[in-house]
C-alpha cells in the first residue's frame, strides 16, 4: 500500500485517534496523538499495516515540553508517530506489551532524558553508569557537562 | 541446580565493551541479561554542539567497521533537510564506498564464524583476503578503516579509470575465493553441522523483537532498507534481498555469502555504469528548520539517524541507532535454551566486529559455593570438545546450496 492511500485509510479509521496527519517526505508519514490514545493507535497501525518494527523511539527537548517519537516501518513506508509530554510530569506509556523490542529504546529514554515510563517491563538503567547521580539527564538542553577539577594525588 | 555466570564486560565477539549475566541449569542457559554502557562516549550530546560538517567526522567514529554506513546515513539525512541534490557521479562514488564495505565486513564476519566454530584455517583465508578489499579502499580513499569520503553534496574524492580497472580485477580474485569458500563449506560437515540449530529465533521472535539485518532475513523475513527504502543509487541496481529459512547461525552464515555474492555484482554494476559529471555540488552550511528521519542497511542491519535542526549551523537533536543495540533483544532469546559452548557462536552471528584478545569467564559452581575463572581460549576449546562430540553423520545436515 502506498503512503498516500495509507495515510487516506488512517484518517478514515482512526480519525479520533490521531490530531496531525500529513506525509513529510517520500515515504514518511508523520502523525501526531495524545498519550493516552498512543497504544491503541500503534495496536491499530500494527494489525492493518503490518507496522510491527520500531526503529527507535527518539526522544527531544523542546523546553515546556518533551517530544518523543515512535518510528514504525513496514516494507512501504515508515510512520513517525509523535507524543508530547510535559516536562513537570514526563510520564509516557510503555509500547512493550505491543512491540517487545521496545524496552532498551525506553530504558534508554528513562536515562537520558529522565522520562517515566509507566508500566516498563525492566526499569534498570541501560546506559549511564551505576554511580551517576541521581535526577541528572544528559540530554536534556538544560544539562551541561561540567569536567570535574582534576586532582593529582600527590600533587599541590 | 541453577547457577548465575557473568560474561565481559571485555568480549572478544563485540567491539564494545557488554556484560552478559546468565542463569544456567548445569550446561543449559535458562535466562541472560545484558549490561550496557561500558563505552557510551556521549556522542548525541557532543553532536548539538558541533556543526553538521564537524559531524560528519564525529559520526564517521561511531563505529570501526561500518564508518562509512553513519556517514552516509547522517549525509543523506542532512542533505535531505538543506533540499540539497547531491551530484550522480558522487552518489554512484558512495554506494561503490558502501558496497566495498559490506564485502570486508561479511569476509571478517565469515572468518570470525569460522574460528568461533574451530575451523581456524578457515577464519585465516577469509581474513587475507579481506586485504584485498581494503587494499582497495585505500585506493579511492586513502585509508583503511575511516574513509572520510562523504561530504554534502557527494563524496571528496573522484574515481579515475586506472582504479576502477584495478578494482574490477581485484574482484575477480575475490569471486573465485568466495566461490572456494563455499565449496569448501558444503564439503566439509563439520562446519555446517556446528552452526546448524545452534541459536534458533523464529520468525514471529525476530520480527516482535524488531531484529534487523542478517539475523532478521535468516529468520525468513525478506527485509532489507536498499529495497523497502532505497537510498542512494539502490533504486537503479538490480538485486535480490538474501534470505534463509533456517533461523540459526547457519542461516545467518548462508544470508551474508548470498550477500557477498550480489555485493560483488553491485560493485561491478557501478563501475560498469559510473556516470560522468562532477562529483561533489556546493552545500549551504545553515539548515533550515525540519527533522528527517534516515535510514540505512549497514552490513550488520538497518541504521537510524533521526536528525532536527533549528535554523543554525548546528543540529538540535542527532539520533542514532546502531544496528547492533536492535539486535540485542534477539540475542537475548537466542541465547535462552542454548548451551554455554554456543555464546561466542551466537553472540559473533549478530556481529563481525572482533577487537579484544582474551575474555575472563567467572563461574559460580552453586553445589559447592567456589568460583573459577576460564578464560576465553578454554572457553573455545569447551565449544570445540562440543563439537567434536556430534555425530555428523548421523544429523545428515546439509550445506543449502
Amino acid at each position: 500500500m502506498n503512503p498516500e492511500a495509507m495515510l487516506e485509510k488512517i484518517n478514515a479509521e482512526a480519525g479520533d485517534k490521531v490530531q496531525e496527519a500529513a506525509i513529510s517526505a517520500p515515504r514518511r508519514i508523520q502523525l501526531k496523538a495524545q498519550p493516552r490514545q498512543l497504544k491503541p493507535l500503534l495496536a491499530y497501525l500494527k494489525e492493518t499495516f503490518g507496522l510491527a518494527h520500531l526503529g527507535t523511539i527518539s526522544g527531544v527537548d523542546l523546553g515546556e515540553n518533551f517530544e518523543v517519537i515512535y518510528h514504525l516501518s513496514n516494507a512501504d513506508s515508515t510512520v513517525n508517530v509523535r507524543i508530547l509530554t510535559p516536562r513537570r510530569d514526563p510520564k509516557i506509556p510503555s509500547v512493550c506489551p505491543l512491540i517487545p523490542g521496545a524496552v532498551l529504546y525506553e530504558r534508554e529514554l528513562q536515562d537520558m532524558f529522565g522520562l517515566v515510563v509507566e508500566d516498563i517491563p525492566d526499569p534498570r538503567r541501560l546506559l549511564l553508569c551505576d554511580d551517576w547521580p541521581e535526577g541528572q539527564y544528559p540530554l536534556r538542553k538544560d544539562w551541561k557537562f561540567e569536567r570535574p577539577a582534576e586532582i593529582i594525588p600527590g600533587g599541590k | 541446580m541453577e547457577y548465575k555466570v557473568s560474561l565481559g564486560p571485555q568480549h572478544p565477539a563485540l567491539h564494545e565493551a557488554v556484560s552478559l549475566r546468565m542463569t544456567l541449569d548445569g550446561e543449559v542457559i535458562r535466562d541472560a541479561d545484558l549490561k550496557l554502557g561500558y563505552s557510551h562516549r556521549g556522542i548525541e550530546k557532543l553532536a548539538e554542539e558541533r556543526s553538521y560538517i564537524q559531524n560528519i567526522y564525529l559520526t564517521e567514529r561511531i563505529c570501526g567497521i561500518c564508518s562509512h554506513s553513519h556517514t552516509t546515513c547522517f549525509t543523506q539525512g542532512v542533505e535531505q533537510l538543506m533540499e540539497l541534490v547531491p551530484a550522480r557521479r558522487g552518489l554512484f562514488i558512495r554506494t561503490l564506498i558502501a558496497e566495498l564495505e559490506r564485502v570486508h565486513s561479511h569476509l571478517l564476519w565469515l572468518g570470525v564464524a569460522g574460528q568461533e566454530a574451530g575451523f581456524e584455517s578457515f577464519f585465516m583465508y577469509t581474513w587475507r583476503d579481506r586485504e584485498v578489499v581494503l587494499d582497495i579502499l585505500e585506493w579511492i580513499s586513502g585509508n583503511r578503516v575511516h574513509y572520510a569520503m562523504n561530504i554534502f553534496g557527494g563524496v571528496r574524492r573522484d574515481i579515475d579509470e586506472l582504479q576502477r580497472k584495478k578494482i574490477l580485477d581485484s574482484l575477480d580474485l575475490l569471486k573465485k575465493r568466495t566461490d572456494y569458500y563455499l565449496n569448501l563449506a558444503a564439503s566439509e560437515p563439520t562446519f555446517v553441522g556446528r552452526l546448524a540449530g545452534v541459536g534458533k529465533l523464529s520468525r514471529e521472535d525476530a520480527i516482535a523483537l524488531c531484529a534487523v539485518g542478517p539475523t532478521l532475513r535468516a529468520s525468513g523475513i525478506a527485509s532489507d532498507v536498499r529495497k523497502d527504502d532505497p537510498y542512494a543509487v539502490y533504486g537503479e541496481i538490480p538485486f535480490e534481498v538474501a534470505t534463509a529459512d533456517s533461523c540459526d547461525v547457519l542461516g545467518r552464515a548462508v544470508v551474508r555469502v548470498k550477500e557477498l555474492i550480489s555485493s560483488y555484482a553491485m560493485i561491478e554494476f557501478l563501475l560498469k555504469n559510473l556516470p560522468e559529471g562532477p562529483f561533489k555540488v556546493k552545500a549551504p552550511r545553515k539548515v533550515k528548520p525540519n527533522e528527517v528521519y534516515s535510514r540505512y542497511e549497514a552490513p550488520r542491519g538497518e541504521n537510524v539517524h533521526y536528525i532536527k535542526s533549528n535554523g543554525s549551523d548546528k543540529p538540535e537533536r542527532l539520533k542514532v541507532r546502531a544496528p547492533t543495540l536492535a539486535n540485542y533483544p534477539a540475542t537475548i532469546a537466542m541465547l535462552k535454551k542454548g548451551f554455554i559452548a554456543d555464546i561466542p557462536l551466537i553472540f559473533a552471528a549478530i556481529d563481525p566486529c572482533i577487537c579484544c584478545a582474551e575474555r575472563l569467564v567467572q563461574l559460580d559452581d552453586a553445589r559447592r559455593g567456589d568460583s573459577r575463572v576460564l578464560s576465553f581460549s578454554q572457553l573455545r576449546s569447551m565449544a570445540n570438545e562440543r563439537a567434536k562430540k556430534i555425530d555428523f553423520k548421523k544429523r545428515k545436515i546439509a550445506w543449502p546450496f
